[in-house]
C-alpha cells in the first residue's frame, strides 16, 4: 500500500504537499519523495526512510513550486532504494509521476521501450508510465492527449498523479482500481489516496470513480471519463468526519481492522525472500546456542517459536523474555540472539540486545518498522512487512512473526535433517493455503465468536488453557484478553491443573480451552481430560474447537467451531479466533479497545 | 445528502401491531423507530428525508407532517402497488437530483451513529457502501464475505450451515446515483442489484459494531426497547411530573411532563413513563417497562419488561410482563399475562406461518390497538390478539388471532 497526493494553487505549495504525505504515512513509510514544477523545471527529491527522516536528509520542504506531487511507500516486496522511490522522471526530465497500485503488463512495455532506446533507472513498474507519456507527448504535442494515450496502454489496477514542465500549473491524475479522491477549494486543488491528505485545507471532496481522469489547475478541477473524454459532473461531498476515524477504513476499531488484515500480513510474511530465511537458518545452525527474545506479546511469539524449533529441528532454542534476559541468558561470542519486536524500539529488547552485543554474541531481529533502532543495532534484520499496526494491542504483527519463525525452523529442519523434502513441501502447501482459510474463517464465524463473547463476558476471572504448542498460544490469547478487556485472564498449561490451578476452579472461574485437532491424538486426549476435570468441579467452560471434534462438541456447549485445517497451521487459526474473541468481549464491556488504559504501543522507556 | 427511508411494506409478521400502522411507527422507549433513525441522520447532517410510503401511510404523514417539528424536511413518495424494495427505491430517483444518497430500511434500529462511517467509506471507495452488523442469530439473514479492503466479495442469501454466522446487511446503505441504472438492468430486484454490484467489485462494507436490530417479529419490539434503555445512564424527570408520598425511584427512570405517580409506587429503571400518564397507588413498575403517553395504570398493578404504545388503560391488580400492548387498549382489573411455560421451554407464538419458537424463555402477550379485555382474564404465554378484538367473557381463549 502506498499513499500519493498532489496539490496546485496560487503561491508556494511545498509545505502543504509535505504535510499531505505526513498524513498519509500510515499507508506506508519506507521511502518517500516530492516533485514540484518551478521556473519551468521539474525537480524531484526522494529517498529511503520515513517522511520526516527523508526531509532531514533531502530538505524536501526547501523545494519551491506552485504545483507538485508526493508519494510515500510501504514496500511489501522488492527492494527499497532511492532509485525505486517515487516520484519517477521521464528520460527527458519533463514529466514526473507518482503511482499507487500495479501495472500488470509493465515488463512487456519496458522491453518495447528499451528496444526503442529508452533508458530505465529503476526496477519499478511505474517508470514505464512516465516514459510512455513523454514519448506520446513528443508525438502529439498535447499533455492531455499524451497522458491518455499512455494510460490506455496500461493493464492493472492503479492511480497516478503527474506534473510536467509542459503545463507547469497542472496536475494530471487517473484512477483505475486504486483509491484516489479530489479536494477542491477556491485557491488550491488537491488530489490524494484519501481525504486525510488535504482535510486541513478543504472539506469539499469530489470522488473519482474507476475509469476517470482529472486535470487540476489552481482555479478548478476538470473531471472526465477516459473512454470518451466526456465531462463528469458530480456534486461535492462535504466531509464531516475527522482525520482520525477515516483511517480505520470502515472498521469500528483498529484492532478489528488489523485482525481482518491478517490474510494479507500472512501473505507478506510468506513473501519474505527465502534467502533471508535461509540466512537465519544458517546462523542458528552455526551458533552454539540461539536465544529467541521478545517481551510481552513477542515473548509469547518466541515461546511459540521454541515449539517450532524443538519439533522441526530437534534443537532447543530457549525463549527468554527481554526483561529477564540479562539475569538468565548465558551469552558469548559463539551464540546468537534473535530478537522480535513490532516497532523495533522496545526498551527492554534494545537493552537485552546491547547486553548480548557486549558479550560478543551475534544478533538478528524480526521487526515490522523499517529503520528502527533494533534493525540498526542487530547484525541482520528481517522486515516482516505487516504494514502499520496502530492498535496498541498487537495482532497481525504477532501472527506474521510466528510464521517467519516457523519458516526459519522449517529451513533449519531441512538442512540439519529432521525435515525431509516431502514434509517441507507439505508445510509450504499448508502455509500458502492458510491466508484464504483465515479470510474465510473471519468471514463465516465472526458472528459465532461475538455471540460466545457476549454470553461469557459476565465472568470476571478466566483461565485460557492448552497443551503442547497450544500452551504458548493460550498465553498469547490470555494476554490479548487482559489487555483489552481489563479482566483477570491467565494463560495456563492444561497439564498443570492438578498441580495447583484446579484450586482456582469454581462456578465463577471460566476456563477457555484451545482444543488441538483430533488427529493429534495424545494432545487432544490430554486436553479433553483436563477439560473434564474442570467440569467435574463445577467450573464453567468454553472452547475453540475444530468442527470434526465430536467429543469436544458434546462437552462444550459454549464454543466456536473452526473449519478442519492441517495440524501444521491449526494453532495459528486458533490464535486468530482468540484475538477476535478478545475484541468482542472488550466491545461488549465498552472498553477503550485501541488504546487500553495504562498501555502504550511501543514501550520505549524502562 | 438525502436519505431514503423505506416504509411502505405491510409486514404481516409484525401483526397485530402492523395491522394498524406502518412498521417505522412502532414505539419503543417512548419514541417511534423512525424518530430514532431520523435523529441519527440529523446528527450526521442529513435533514432531507424521502420516505417511501403506502401501508397505513396516513399515520406516518399525520405524525411527522413535513418534518418541521423534528428538524427535518420530509418528502413522501407513494409506492403503489407495494412491489418490493427495488421498485420502491426506483420511484425515488426524481427526488435525489443525481446525488449519492443514504438508504435506510424502515424496520431497523441502531443506537449511536452508523451514518458517518458510511460517508467516510464512500469518500474513500467512491462506490456503493453497506453497513454490516452481526445479528444475534443468523438464521434469518444472509452472509456477507469481505476482502482486506472491505470490498464485498460474496453474498450468501441463506447460509445452510447453522454453525456459521457473520456480518449481514444492517439495512443502511450509501448508494451512488448510478444504482438506478443497475436497478433497471435487474428488473428492480434489489437482491440481483446487490449481486451485480458485488460481481463488478463496486460494493464496499463498513462494520457497525454498535447495537443493531432488525425488528421482524413482535417479540423483537421488546429487544429493541431494551436496546434503547440500555443506553440510558441517568434518570430524567420532567419538572411538571408530580409524585405523591413514598414513591421510590431507582436507576435510569425517564418521566415526561404531566405524569402523576400515586403514593407507595416503586419504579425500577430503566423504565419510561410517557407524557400525561397516570400511575395509581402501590404499583410496581420494573426494569424495561415503557408506558406510552396518556396511559393509565390502576392500583397495585405490576409491570415488567413491556411496551405500551399509548393511550391504554390497565385495570387494578393486574400483571403485565414480557408483553407488547398497542394504542387505546383497555385491560380490565385483575388481568395476568402468564410469561413462562410449565416446562420452562422457549415460548411459541402462533403466526400466519404456524407456531414458531420465539427463543425466549419468558414471553407474555401481544395485544393489538383498541382491544378490549374484560376483568380477571389470564392470557397464555405467546398469545396474540388482533386489533379491535373484544374479549369480554370470563373464559379466556388460549390464543385468538
Amino acid at each position: 500500500m502506498c499513499g500519493i497526493s498532489g496539490v496546485t494553487g496560487t503561491g508556494d505549495v511545498v509545505q502543504i504537499l509535505y504535510e499531505s504525505i505526513r498524513r498519509l504515512e500510515y499507508r506506508g513509510y519506507d521511502s518517500c519523495g516530492l516533485s514540484l514544477v518551478h521556473n519551468g523545471e521539474v525537480a524531484v527529491r526522494k529517498n529511503v526512510g520515513g517522511v520526516e527522516e527523508v526531509n532531514q536528509r533531502e530538505h524536501l520542504t526547501s523545494m519551491k513550486g506552485n504545483a507538485g506531487i508526493a508519494h510515500t511507500r510501504w514496500a511489501t516486496h522488492g527492494k527499497v532504494t532511492q532509485a525505486n522511490a517515487h516520484p519517477h522522471l521521464s528520460m527527458d526530465g519533463r514529466f514526473s509521476i507518482v503511482h499507487n497500485g500495479i501495472i500488470n503488463n509493465y515488463l512487456e512495455i519496458r522491453r518495447e521501450l528499451q528496444d526503442q532506446g529508452v533508458p530505465f533507472v529503476s526496477e519499478t513498474d511505474t517508470e514505464v508510465m512516465v516514459h510512455l507519456v513523454a514519448l506520446a507527448y513528443a508525438e502529439f504535442g498535447n499533455v492531455e492527449d499524451a497522458f491518455l494515450a499512455a494510460v490506455r496502454r496500461l493493464e492493472g489496477s492503479y492511480a497516478f498523479c503527474m506534473v510536467t514542465s509542459a503545463d507547469p500549473e497542472a496536475i494530471y491524475c487517473v484512477r483505475a482500481g486504486s483509491p484516489l479522491v479530489l479536494g477542491v477549494s477556491k485557491q488550491r486543488q488537491f488530489v490524494a489516496s484519501d481525504v486525510n491528505a488535504f482535510l486541513q485545507h478543504t472539506r469539499e471532496a469530489l470522488t473519482m470513480e474507476d475509469g476517470e481522469y482529472a486535470v487540476l489547475r489552481p482555479t478548478g478541477v476538470s473531471l472526465r471519463r477516459i473512454a470518451d473524454r466526456s465531462e463528469v459532473t458530480r456534486p461535492h461531498l462535504h466531509v464531516e468526519w475527522d482525520a482520525e476515524t477515516s483511517r480505520k477504513g470502515g472498521y469500528a476499531h483498529y484492532m478489528l481492522k488489523e485482525i481482518f488484515e491478517q490474510p494479507q500480513t500472512l501473505l507478506n510474511a510468506l513473501n519474505v525472500p527465502r534467502a533471508e530465511i535461509e540466512k537465519y537458518a544458517q546462523m542458528v545452525q552455526n551458533a552454539r546456542q540461539t536465544y529467541l527474545m521478545g517481551v510481552g506479546t513477542t515473548h509469547y511469539v518466541a515461546l511459540t517459536g521454541q515449539y517450532f524449533f524443538s519439533q522441526l529441528t530437534g534443537r532447543f532454542l530457549p525463549a527468554i523474555s527481554a526483561d529477564e534476559f540479562r539475569d538468565l541468558a548465558v551469552v558469548g561470542p559463539e551464540d546468537l540472539v534473535i530478537s522480535i519486536s513490532q516497532s523495533g524500539e522496545t526498551y527492554d529488547t534494545r537493552r537485552a540486545v546491547a547486553f548480548a552485543k557486549e558479550r560478543g554474541a551475534r544478533t538478528a531481529s524480526i521487526v515490522n518498522v523499517m529503520g528502527s533502532s533494533l534493525g540498526t543495532m542487530t547484525d541482520e534484520v528481517i522486515l516482516q512487512g505487516s504494514g502499520p499496526e496502530i492498535c496498541v494491542v498487537s495482532t497481525k504483527a504477532a501472527l506474521a512473526q510466528m510464521v517467519i519463525l516457523l519458516r526459519v525452523a522449517l529451513e533449519l529442519g531441512r538442512r540439519s535433517g529432521p525435515i525431509d523434502s516431502a514434509t517441507y513441501k507439505a508445510y509450504y502447501k499448508d502455509l500458502e493455503a492458510f491466508p484464504s482459510i483465515v479470510q474465510n474463517a473471519l468471514n463465516e464465524r465472526s458472528g459465532v465468536v461475538r455471540n460466545l463473547a457476549d454470553r461469557v463476558v459476565q465472568y470476571r476471572n478466566w483461565l485460557v488453557m492448552g497443551r503442547g504448542i497450544y500452551y504458548p498460544i493460550s498465553l498469547e490469547a490470555a494476554l490479548k484478553m487482559k489487555e483489552v478487556t481489563y479482566l483477570h485472564v491467565e494463560g495456563m498449561p492444561a497439564g498443570f491443573l492438578k498441580h495447583g490451578t484446579l484450586a482456582l476452579v469454581d462456578e465463577n472461574m471460566l476456563s477457555l480451552f484451545l482444543l488441538p485437532p483430533v488427529e493429534l491424538k495424545t494432545l487432544h486426549e490430554q486436553t479433553l481430560s483436563a477439560l473434564e476435570e474442570v467440569k467435574a468441579r463445577g467450573g464453567p467452560v468454553a472452547g475453540i474447537v475444530f468442527e470434526d471434534d465430536q467429543r469436544a462438541k458434546e462437552l462444550i456447549p459454549d464454543r466456536v467451531e473452526l473449519p478442519v485445517v492441517s495440524a501444521r497451521v491449526a494453532p495459528l487459526l486458533s490464535l486468530v479466533m482468540a484475538q477476535l474473541f478478545a475484541y468482542f468481549a472488550a466491545l461488549k464491556l465498552g472498553r477503550s479497545i485501541d488504546k487500553p488504559r495504562n498501555l502504550a504501543k511501543s514501550v520505549t522507556v524502562g | 445528502m438525502k436519505a431514503v427511508i423505506l416504509a411502505a411494506a405491510r409486514s404481516e409478521r409484525l401483526h397485530p401491531f402492523t395491522e394498524t400502522r406502518a412498521k417505522p411507527m412502532i414505539r419503543v422507549a417512548g419514541r417511534t423507530i423512525l424518530e430514532y433513525m431520523a435523529q441519527a441522520l440529523r446528527d450526521a447532517g442529513v435533514v432531507d428525508l424521502v420516505v417511501v410510503v403506502n401501508h397505513k401511510r396516513e399515520g406516518i404523514q399525520r405524525y411527522f407532517e413535513h418534518g418541521h417539528n423534528f428538524g427535518l424536511n420530509i418528502e413522501y413518495v407513494l409506492q403503489d402497488p407495494i412491489d418490493g424494495i427495488g421498485a420502491g427505491l426506483r420511484r425515488c430517483e426524481p427526488e435525489l437530483n443525481g446525488e449519492p444518497f443514504l438508504l435506510v430500511y424502515g424496520d431497523i434500529l441502531a443506537t449511536g451513529q452508523p451514518f458517518t462511517a458510511l460517508t467516510e467509506q464512500f469518500g474513500e471507495s467512491g462506490c456503493a457502501v453497506a453497513a454490516l452488523s452481526l445479528p444475534p442469530s443468523s438464521s434469518e439473514f444472509g452472509n456477507v464475505y469481505l476482502d482486506n479492503d472491505m470490498r464485498i466479495t460474496r453474498l450468501v442469501e441463506k447460509p445452510t450451515d447453522p454453525t456459521l454466522s457473520n456480518y449481514v446487511f444492517a439495512g443502511m446503505f450509501l448508494l451512488p446515483p448510478t444504482i438506478f441504472r443497475v436497478l433497471d438492468q435487474c428488473q428492480h430486484d434489489i437482491e440481483q442489484t446487490f449481486q451485480t454490484l458485488v460481481r463488478d467489485g463496486k460494493f464496499h462494507g463498513v462494520l457497525w459494531e454498535g447495537n443493531w436490530i432488525d425488528i421482524r417479529r413482535p417479540w423483537q419490539i421488546l429487544e429493541a426497547n431494551r436496546m434503547i434503555m440500555d443506553m440510558w445512564r441517568h434518570a430524567e424527570i420532567d419538572a411538571t411530573a408530580r409524585m405523591e408520598g413514598n414513591v421510590r425511584i431507582e436507576g435510569a427512570v425517564h418521566i415526561e411532563e404531566g405524569v402523576v405517580i400515586g403514593s407507595g409506587s416503586i419504579l425500577k429503571g430503566p423504565c419510561y413513563i410517557g407524557r400525561g400518564t397516570y400511575v395509581g397507588n402501590n404499583t410496581l413498575i420494573r426494569e424495561y417497562s415503557s408506558l406510552g403517553p396518556d396511559s393509565v395504570v390502576g392500583y397495585g398493578t405490576e409491570l415488567k419488561n413491556c411496551v405500551l404504545f399509548a393511550r391504554s388503560t390497565l385495570g387494578r391488580l393486574s400483571f403485565i410482563g414480557d408483553s407488547v400492548i398497542g394504542e387505546g387498549v383497555h385491560i380490565g382489573s385483575g388481568v395476568t399475562t402468564v410469561n413462562v411455560r410449565p416446562d420452562s421451554q422457549p415460548v411459541d407464538v402462533d403466526t400466519e406461518d404456524g407456531a414458531i419458537s420465539s427463543g425466549m424463555a419468558k414471553l407474555g402477550a401481544f395485544i393489538g390497538d383498541n382491544v378490549y379485555i374484560g376483568a380477571r382474564h389470564v392470557l397464555a404465554p405467546g398469545t396474540r390478539i388482533r386489533s379491535g378484538s373484544v374479549v369480554a367473557d370470563s373464559i379466556t381463549q388460549p390464543s385468538i388471532l
